[in-house]
Protein backbone atom coordinates (compact mmCIF):
# COMPACT_ATOMS: atom_id res chain seq x y z
CA UNK A 1 0.00 0.00 0.00
CA UNK A 2 1.12 3.53 -0.65
CA UNK A 3 0.66 6.75 1.26
CA UNK A 4 -2.53 7.68 -0.61
CA UNK A 5 -4.16 4.36 0.23
CA UNK A 6 -3.54 5.00 3.88
CA UNK A 7 -4.78 8.54 3.60
CA UNK A 8 -8.09 7.24 2.30
CA UNK A 9 -8.49 5.03 5.36
CA UNK A 10 -8.11 7.84 7.86
CA UNK A 11 -11.72 9.07 8.05
CA UNK A 12 -12.86 5.53 8.89
CA UNK A 13 -10.07 5.27 11.44
CA UNK A 14 -11.35 8.47 13.07
CA UNK A 15 -14.68 6.65 13.49
CA UNK A 16 -12.75 3.57 14.66
CA UNK A 17 -14.55 1.62 11.97
CA UNK A 18 -11.60 -0.04 10.27
CA UNK A 19 -11.37 -3.80 10.41
CA UNK A 20 -8.55 -5.05 12.60
CA UNK A 21 -6.03 -5.86 9.87
CA UNK A 22 -6.51 -2.51 8.16
CA UNK A 23 -6.27 -0.67 11.41
CA UNK A 24 -3.03 -2.38 12.27
CA UNK A 25 -1.55 -1.58 8.85
CA UNK A 26 -2.60 2.04 9.14
CA UNK A 27 -1.25 2.33 12.68
CA UNK A 28 2.13 1.18 11.49
CA UNK A 29 2.05 3.79 8.73
CA UNK A 30 1.01 6.47 11.23
CA UNK A 31 4.09 5.80 13.31
CA UNK A 32 6.20 7.09 10.45
CA UNK A 33 3.99 9.64 8.75
CA UNK A 34 3.48 13.00 10.40
CA UNK A 35 1.17 14.17 7.64
CA UNK A 36 -1.23 11.29 8.20
CA UNK A 37 -1.09 11.76 11.95
CA UNK A 38 -2.13 15.37 11.49
CA UNK A 39 -4.86 14.23 9.13
CA UNK A 40 -6.16 11.81 11.72
CA UNK A 41 -6.33 14.57 14.31
CA UNK A 42 -8.40 16.68 11.92
CA UNK A 43 -10.77 13.85 11.11
CA UNK A 44 -11.13 13.04 14.77
CA UNK A 45 -12.22 16.62 15.36
CA UNK A 46 -14.89 16.18 12.70
CA UNK A 47 -16.02 12.83 14.10
CA UNK A 48 -16.20 14.34 17.58
CA UNK A 49 -18.87 16.79 16.45
CA UNK A 50 -21.23 13.80 16.13
CA UNK A 51 -21.20 13.60 19.91
CA UNK A 52 -23.28 16.76 19.99
CA UNK A 53 -26.21 15.23 18.16
CA UNK A 54 -27.79 12.95 20.80
CA UNK A 55 -30.16 14.59 23.26
CA UNK A 56 -28.15 16.02 26.12
CA UNK A 57 -28.88 14.11 29.32
CA UNK A 58 -28.36 14.82 32.99
CA UNK A 59 -26.60 12.16 35.08
CA UNK A 60 -27.65 11.80 38.70
CA UNK A 61 -25.81 14.05 41.17
CA UNK A 62 -24.23 11.01 42.84
CA UNK A 63 -21.95 10.53 39.82
CA UNK A 64 -20.30 13.87 40.49
CA UNK A 65 -19.85 13.00 44.15
CA UNK A 66 -18.39 9.62 43.34
CA UNK A 67 -15.91 11.08 40.87
CA UNK A 68 -14.72 13.74 43.27
CA UNK A 69 -14.45 11.37 46.20
CA UNK A 70 -12.44 8.87 44.14
CA UNK A 71 -10.22 11.71 42.94
CA UNK A 72 -9.67 12.78 46.52
CA UNK A 73 -8.72 9.23 47.49
CA UNK A 74 -6.11 9.28 44.75
CA UNK A 75 -4.65 12.45 46.17
CA UNK A 76 -4.21 10.98 49.62
CA UNK A 77 -2.78 7.67 48.44
CA UNK A 78 -0.57 8.73 45.55
CA UNK A 79 3.15 8.75 45.80
CA UNK A 80 4.92 12.13 45.57
CA UNK A 81 4.30 13.60 42.13
CA UNK A 82 7.10 12.85 39.70
CA UNK A 83 7.81 16.46 38.93
CA UNK A 84 8.57 17.24 42.55
CA UNK A 85 10.70 14.16 42.86
CA UNK A 86 12.88 15.00 39.90
CA UNK A 87 13.90 18.31 41.37
CA UNK A 88 15.57 16.51 44.21
CA UNK A 89 18.17 13.89 43.72
CA UNK A 90 15.94 11.21 42.34
CA UNK A 91 18.12 8.36 43.44
CA UNK A 92 17.94 9.40 47.04
CA UNK A 93 14.16 9.65 46.91
CA UNK A 94 13.80 5.92 46.53
CA UNK A 95 14.27 5.42 50.25
CA UNK A 96 10.77 6.64 50.97
CA UNK A 97 9.38 5.12 47.83
CA UNK A 98 10.84 1.78 48.76
CA UNK A 99 8.37 1.55 51.57
CA UNK A 100 5.53 1.62 49.13
CA UNK A 101 4.94 -1.53 47.18
CA UNK A 102 5.16 -1.14 43.42
CA UNK A 103 1.77 -0.42 42.02
CA UNK A 104 0.28 -3.47 40.38
CA UNK A 105 -1.92 -2.35 37.57
CA UNK A 106 -3.85 -5.31 36.36
CA UNK A 107 -6.70 -3.24 35.04
CA UNK A 108 -4.35 -0.96 33.17
CA UNK A 109 -2.52 -4.02 32.00
CA UNK A 110 -5.45 -5.41 30.12
CA UNK A 111 -5.82 -2.16 28.23
CA UNK A 112 -2.09 -1.66 27.92
CA UNK A 113 -1.57 -5.17 26.67
CA UNK A 114 -4.00 -4.67 23.82
CA UNK A 115 -1.98 -1.67 22.73
CA UNK A 116 1.33 -3.40 23.23
CA UNK A 117 0.22 -6.47 21.33
CA UNK A 118 -0.65 -4.35 18.39
CA UNK A 119 2.48 -2.26 18.53
CA UNK A 120 4.87 -5.01 19.13
CA UNK A 121 5.77 -7.44 16.43
CA UNK A 122 7.58 -9.76 18.74
CA UNK A 123 4.58 -11.88 19.45
CA UNK A 124 6.52 -14.71 20.97
CA UNK A 125 7.84 -12.44 23.67
CA UNK A 126 4.39 -10.99 24.18
CA UNK A 127 3.13 -14.51 24.79
CA UNK A 128 5.86 -15.11 27.30
CA UNK A 129 4.96 -11.84 28.93
CA UNK A 130 1.34 -12.92 29.30
CA UNK A 131 2.39 -16.33 30.59
CA UNK A 132 4.59 -14.70 33.13
CA UNK A 133 1.80 -12.37 34.23
CA UNK A 134 -0.43 -15.38 34.74
CA UNK A 135 2.09 -17.15 36.94
CA UNK A 136 0.87 -17.21 40.54
CA UNK A 137 2.50 -14.42 42.52
CA UNK A 138 3.63 -12.55 39.40
CA UNK A 139 3.41 -8.79 39.44
CA UNK A 140 3.39 -6.07 36.87
CA UNK A 141 4.88 -2.66 37.24
CA UNK A 142 4.22 0.19 34.88
CA UNK A 143 7.02 2.57 33.97
CA UNK A 144 6.43 5.99 32.57
CA UNK A 145 8.38 9.05 31.60
CA UNK A 146 9.93 11.24 34.23
CA UNK A 147 9.34 14.21 31.97
CA UNK A 148 5.57 14.44 31.54
CA UNK A 149 5.97 15.26 27.85
CA UNK A 150 7.47 11.87 27.10
CA UNK A 151 5.38 9.36 25.26
CA UNK A 152 7.49 6.33 26.08
CA UNK A 153 5.99 3.75 28.42
CA UNK A 154 6.98 0.30 29.58
CA UNK A 155 5.63 -2.57 31.58
CA UNK A 156 7.69 -4.97 33.59
CA UNK A 157 6.27 -8.34 34.56
CA UNK A 158 8.24 -10.31 37.15
CA UNK A 159 7.80 -13.22 39.50
CA UNK A 160 9.28 -14.35 42.79
CA UNK A 161 11.90 -16.43 41.04
CA UNK A 162 13.34 -13.38 39.38
CA UNK A 163 12.00 -14.05 35.91
CA UNK A 164 11.23 -10.70 34.35
CA UNK A 165 10.13 -9.39 30.98
CA UNK A 166 10.14 -5.76 30.04
CA UNK A 167 8.02 -4.44 27.18
CA UNK A 168 8.60 -0.87 26.18
CA UNK A 169 7.12 1.28 23.45
CA UNK A 170 7.63 4.70 21.90
CA UNK A 171 11.21 4.91 23.08
CA UNK A 172 13.31 7.46 21.21
CA UNK A 173 16.38 6.15 19.39
CA UNK A 174 19.56 6.20 21.39
CA UNK A 175 22.76 7.78 20.05
CA UNK A 176 25.43 5.55 18.54
CA UNK A 177 27.29 3.63 21.21
CA UNK A 178 24.51 4.09 23.78
CA UNK A 179 21.74 1.81 25.00
CA UNK A 180 18.93 1.80 27.50
CA UNK A 181 19.60 0.01 30.75
CA UNK A 182 17.16 -1.39 33.29
CA UNK A 183 17.73 -0.85 37.03
CA UNK A 184 16.26 -2.56 40.06
CA UNK A 185 15.91 -0.61 43.24
CA UNK A 186 15.49 -2.17 46.67
CA UNK A 187 14.75 0.28 49.45
CA UNK A 188 17.62 2.66 50.11
CA UNK A 189 20.26 0.53 48.45
CA UNK A 190 22.09 1.60 45.33
CA UNK A 191 20.33 0.59 42.11
CA UNK A 192 21.18 -2.92 40.89
CA UNK A 193 22.09 -2.93 37.20
CA UNK A 194 20.00 -4.96 34.74
CA UNK A 195 20.56 -5.67 31.07
CA UNK A 196 20.94 -3.08 28.35
CA UNK A 197 18.76 -2.99 25.27
CA UNK A 198 18.18 -0.99 22.10
CA UNK A 199 14.66 -0.43 20.74
CA UNK A 200 13.74 -1.17 17.14
CA UNK A 201 13.18 1.64 14.66
CA UNK A 202 9.57 2.04 15.81
CA UNK A 203 10.76 2.52 19.39
CA UNK A 204 9.57 -0.87 20.68
CA UNK A 205 11.67 -3.15 22.81
CA UNK A 206 11.20 -6.43 24.62
CA UNK A 207 13.77 -7.52 27.15
CA UNK A 208 13.93 -10.86 28.92
CA UNK A 209 15.74 -10.59 32.18
CA UNK A 210 16.76 -12.75 35.11
CA UNK A 211 16.68 -10.42 38.05
CA UNK A 212 19.94 -10.51 40.02
CA UNK A 213 19.54 -12.29 43.36
CA UNK A 214 20.04 -9.08 45.32
CA UNK A 215 17.28 -7.44 43.26
CA UNK A 216 14.57 -10.03 43.89
CA UNK A 217 12.89 -7.73 46.39
CA UNK A 218 13.03 -4.68 44.15
CA UNK A 219 9.87 -2.70 44.03
CA UNK A 220 11.01 0.23 41.97
CA UNK A 221 12.30 -0.06 38.42
CA UNK A 222 13.97 2.55 36.30
CA UNK A 223 15.53 2.94 32.87
CA UNK A 224 18.44 5.20 31.98
CA UNK A 225 20.59 5.76 28.91
CA UNK A 226 24.05 4.24 29.36
CA UNK A 227 27.06 3.26 27.29
CA UNK A 228 26.30 0.20 25.15
CA UNK A 229 27.98 -2.23 27.52
CA UNK A 230 26.03 -1.01 30.48
CA UNK A 231 27.12 0.65 33.71
CA UNK A 232 27.44 -0.55 37.27
CA UNK A 233 25.79 2.59 38.55
CA UNK A 234 23.54 4.94 36.60
CA UNK A 235 25.40 7.71 34.81
CA UNK A 236 22.43 9.58 33.41
CA UNK A 237 19.11 10.88 34.74
CA UNK A 238 16.24 8.42 34.89
CA UNK A 239 14.33 8.21 31.66
CA UNK A 240 11.47 5.93 32.67
CA UNK A 241 10.55 4.68 36.10
CA UNK A 242 7.81 2.95 38.02
CA UNK A 243 6.03 4.67 40.84
CA UNK B 1 -1.49 21.74 45.84
CA UNK B 2 -1.18 24.32 43.14
CA UNK B 3 -4.33 26.34 42.66
CA UNK B 4 -4.96 28.23 39.51
CA UNK B 5 -6.36 31.59 40.59
CA UNK B 6 -8.29 31.78 37.32
CA UNK B 7 -10.26 28.70 38.31
CA UNK B 8 -10.99 29.95 41.78
CA UNK B 9 -12.75 33.04 40.56
CA UNK B 10 -16.20 32.01 41.59
CA UNK B 11 -19.24 30.59 39.95
CA UNK B 12 -19.02 28.48 36.88
CA UNK B 13 -18.80 30.49 33.69
CA UNK B 14 -20.92 28.98 30.97
CA UNK B 15 -19.22 30.49 27.98
CA UNK B 16 -15.79 29.09 28.51
CA UNK B 17 -13.73 29.00 25.37
CA UNK B 18 -11.43 26.16 24.28
CA UNK B 19 -8.36 27.84 25.73
CA UNK B 20 -10.14 27.74 29.07
CA UNK B 21 -10.57 24.00 28.66
CA UNK B 22 -6.83 23.75 28.13
CA UNK B 23 -6.29 25.63 31.38
CA UNK B 24 -8.70 23.31 33.14
CA UNK B 25 -6.85 20.24 31.88
CA UNK B 26 -3.53 21.67 32.94
CA UNK B 27 -4.91 22.40 36.37
CA UNK B 28 -6.29 18.86 36.55
CA UNK B 29 -2.89 17.48 35.64
CA UNK B 30 -1.59 19.54 38.57
CA UNK B 31 -4.12 17.71 40.80
CA UNK B 32 -6.57 20.56 41.16
CA UNK B 33 -9.85 18.94 42.19
CA UNK B 34 -11.86 22.08 41.65
CA UNK B 35 -10.77 22.06 38.02
CA UNK B 36 -11.99 18.50 37.66
CA UNK B 37 -15.35 19.52 39.07
CA UNK B 38 -15.53 22.39 36.59
CA UNK B 39 -14.67 20.26 33.63
CA UNK B 40 -17.28 17.76 34.76
CA UNK B 41 -19.93 20.44 35.05
CA UNK B 42 -19.06 21.75 31.65
CA UNK B 43 -19.23 18.44 29.81
CA UNK B 44 -21.37 16.07 31.84
CA UNK B 45 -24.53 16.75 29.89
CA UNK B 46 -22.94 16.28 26.47
CA UNK B 47 -20.98 13.20 27.52
CA UNK B 48 -23.84 11.62 29.38
CA UNK B 49 -26.11 12.23 26.39
CA UNK B 50 -23.52 10.55 24.20
CA UNK B 51 -23.15 7.60 26.57
CA UNK B 52 -26.91 7.20 26.87
CA UNK B 53 -27.15 7.16 23.10
CA UNK B 54 -24.46 4.47 22.90
CA UNK B 55 -25.49 2.33 25.87
CA UNK B 56 -29.19 3.07 26.24
CA UNK B 57 -28.92 2.26 29.92
CA UNK B 58 -28.70 4.82 32.68
CA UNK B 59 -26.74 2.80 35.15
CA UNK B 60 -24.12 1.70 32.63
CA UNK B 61 -23.85 5.21 31.19
CA UNK B 62 -23.30 6.70 34.64
CA UNK B 63 -20.71 4.11 35.43
CA UNK B 64 -18.80 4.82 32.22
CA UNK B 65 -19.11 8.57 32.79
CA UNK B 66 -17.44 8.13 36.16
CA UNK B 67 -14.73 5.99 34.59
CA UNK B 68 -14.10 8.62 31.93
CA UNK B 69 -13.66 11.47 34.38
CA UNK B 70 -11.43 9.42 36.63
CA UNK B 71 -9.32 8.64 33.61
CA UNK B 72 -9.20 12.36 32.85
CA UNK B 73 -8.09 12.94 36.43
CA UNK B 74 -5.36 10.36 36.19
CA UNK B 75 -4.26 11.00 32.62
CA UNK B 76 -4.80 14.71 32.09
CA UNK B 77 -1.09 15.16 31.45
CA UNK B 78 -1.46 12.98 28.33
CA UNK B 79 -3.51 15.72 26.73
CA UNK B 80 -1.39 17.59 24.19
CA UNK B 81 -2.86 20.86 23.02
CA UNK B 82 -0.81 20.72 19.83
CA UNK B 83 -2.57 17.55 18.81
CA UNK B 84 -6.17 18.61 19.06
CA UNK B 85 -8.66 20.39 21.21
CA UNK B 86 -9.83 19.44 24.68
CA UNK B 87 -13.35 18.87 23.41
CA UNK B 88 -12.14 16.36 20.82
CA UNK B 89 -9.91 14.61 23.33
CA UNK B 90 -12.60 14.31 25.93
CA UNK B 91 -15.33 13.23 23.58
CA UNK B 92 -13.08 10.72 21.83
CA UNK B 93 -12.17 9.25 25.20
CA UNK B 94 -15.80 9.14 26.31
CA UNK B 95 -17.01 7.61 23.12
CA UNK B 96 -14.36 4.93 23.04
CA UNK B 97 -15.04 3.98 26.67
CA UNK B 98 -18.73 3.84 25.82
CA UNK B 99 -18.13 1.57 22.84
CA UNK B 100 -15.82 -0.63 24.93
CA UNK B 101 -18.59 -1.05 27.47
CA UNK B 102 -21.12 -1.71 24.73
CA UNK B 103 -18.95 -4.54 23.45
CA UNK B 104 -18.48 -5.98 26.92
CA UNK B 105 -22.21 -5.95 27.43
CA UNK B 106 -22.84 -7.46 24.03
CA UNK B 107 -20.35 -10.17 24.88
CA UNK B 108 -22.43 -10.90 27.96
CA UNK B 109 -25.25 -11.58 25.59
CA UNK B 110 -27.26 -8.58 26.50
CA UNK B 111 -30.61 -8.43 24.80
CA UNK B 112 -30.92 -5.08 23.16
CA UNK B 113 -34.00 -3.24 24.26
CA UNK B 114 -34.30 -1.72 20.84
CA UNK B 115 -36.65 1.21 20.61
CA UNK B 116 -37.19 1.29 24.36
CA UNK B 117 -34.87 4.20 24.97
CA UNK B 118 -34.86 5.13 28.61
CA UNK B 119 -36.52 8.33 29.58
CA UNK B 120 -34.05 11.10 30.06
CA UNK B 121 -34.44 13.54 32.90
CA UNK B 122 -35.08 17.17 32.29
CA UNK B 123 -31.94 19.18 31.83
CA UNK B 124 -31.45 21.89 34.40
CA UNK B 125 -30.95 25.38 33.03
CA UNK B 126 -27.60 25.66 34.71
CA UNK B 127 -26.31 22.77 32.64
CA UNK B 128 -27.45 24.11 29.33
CA UNK B 129 -24.43 25.60 27.72
CA UNK B 130 -25.28 28.23 25.15
CA UNK B 131 -22.03 27.79 23.30
CA UNK B 132 -22.46 24.06 22.80
CA UNK B 133 -26.16 24.17 22.01
CA UNK B 134 -25.38 26.53 19.18
CA UNK B 135 -22.82 24.07 17.87
CA UNK B 136 -25.28 21.26 18.34
CA UNK B 137 -27.74 23.02 16.07
CA UNK B 138 -25.07 23.43 13.43
CA UNK B 139 -24.07 19.76 13.49
CA UNK B 140 -27.67 18.55 13.37
CA UNK B 141 -28.35 20.82 10.44
CA UNK B 142 -25.20 19.66 8.65
CA UNK B 143 -26.13 16.03 9.21
CA UNK B 144 -29.61 16.62 7.90
CA UNK B 145 -28.03 17.71 4.62
CA UNK B 146 -26.36 14.34 4.17
CA UNK B 147 -28.10 11.68 2.11
CA UNK B 148 -29.29 8.80 4.26
CA UNK B 149 -26.93 6.37 2.60
CA UNK B 150 -24.00 8.43 3.88
CA UNK B 151 -25.46 9.24 7.24
CA UNK B 152 -26.28 5.68 8.29
CA UNK B 153 -22.75 4.29 8.06
CA UNK B 154 -21.52 7.27 10.10
CA UNK B 155 -24.12 6.69 12.81
CA UNK B 156 -23.57 2.94 12.94
CA UNK B 157 -19.85 3.44 13.30
CA UNK B 158 -19.93 6.28 15.79
CA UNK B 159 -22.76 5.26 18.10
CA UNK B 160 -22.92 1.50 17.66
CA UNK B 161 -19.20 0.92 17.29
CA UNK B 162 -19.58 -1.20 14.16
CA UNK B 163 -16.69 -1.71 11.76
CA UNK B 164 -17.05 -1.20 8.04
CA UNK B 165 -17.50 -4.94 7.44
CA UNK B 166 -20.16 -5.15 10.12
CA UNK B 167 -21.93 -2.16 8.63
CA UNK B 168 -21.82 -3.74 5.19
CA UNK B 169 -23.46 -6.87 6.60
CA UNK B 170 -26.01 -4.88 8.54
CA UNK B 171 -26.99 -2.78 5.54
CA UNK B 172 -26.63 -5.56 3.00
CA UNK B 173 -24.32 -3.35 0.94
CA UNK B 174 -20.97 -4.21 -0.65
CA UNK B 175 -17.99 -3.38 1.58
CA UNK B 176 -16.46 -1.07 -1.04
CA UNK B 177 -19.65 0.92 -1.22
CA UNK B 178 -19.82 1.29 2.55
CA UNK B 179 -16.22 2.50 2.64
CA UNK B 180 -16.87 5.12 0.00
CA UNK B 181 -20.08 6.32 1.59
CA UNK B 182 -18.56 6.58 5.03
CA UNK B 183 -15.64 8.60 3.75
CA UNK B 184 -17.82 10.84 1.60
CA UNK B 185 -20.23 11.30 4.48
CA UNK B 186 -17.56 12.47 6.89
CA UNK B 187 -16.04 14.72 4.22
CA UNK B 188 -19.41 16.28 3.54
CA UNK B 189 -19.98 16.80 7.23
CA UNK B 190 -16.66 18.57 7.51
CA UNK B 191 -17.43 20.76 4.52
CA UNK B 192 -20.84 21.66 5.86
CA UNK B 193 -19.28 22.69 9.15
CA UNK B 194 -16.31 24.50 7.66
CA UNK B 195 -16.58 28.25 7.80
CA UNK B 196 -19.10 28.01 10.64
CA UNK B 197 -16.79 29.85 12.92
CA UNK B 198 -13.71 28.55 14.60
CA UNK B 199 -15.76 26.68 17.10
CA UNK B 200 -15.11 23.23 15.68
CA UNK B 201 -11.37 23.48 15.46
CA UNK B 202 -10.95 22.77 11.80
Amino acid sequence: MVHDDYKEMIPARALSALDAAEEQALNEHLENCAECRKDLEDWQATAATLSLTPDPAEPSPQVRERILSEARKDLSSKVIPIRTATKRNIWSSFGSLGAIAAVVLFAALSIGLAVLWRQNQKLQRSKEFVELVNTPGARVSELSGVDPGQRATAKLAYDRNGRAILMASKLPNVPQGKAYQLWFIVGNKPPVPGKTFVPDSAGNAVLKEEMPREAIDANVFAITVEPERGSNAPTSPIYLRSF
Amino acid sequence: MWLNPFLRRGPYISRLQPEDDVKLLKAIAARDEAALAQLYDRYRVILFGLLMRILNNREEAEDVLQEVFLQVWRKAEDFDENRGRPFTWLVTLGRSRGIDRLRTLAARDRVAEAGAREAVEEISDAATDAFKSEQRGLVSKALAQLPDEQKRPLMLAYFDGLTQSEIATRLGAPLGTVKTRMRTGLMNLREQLAGKGESFGF
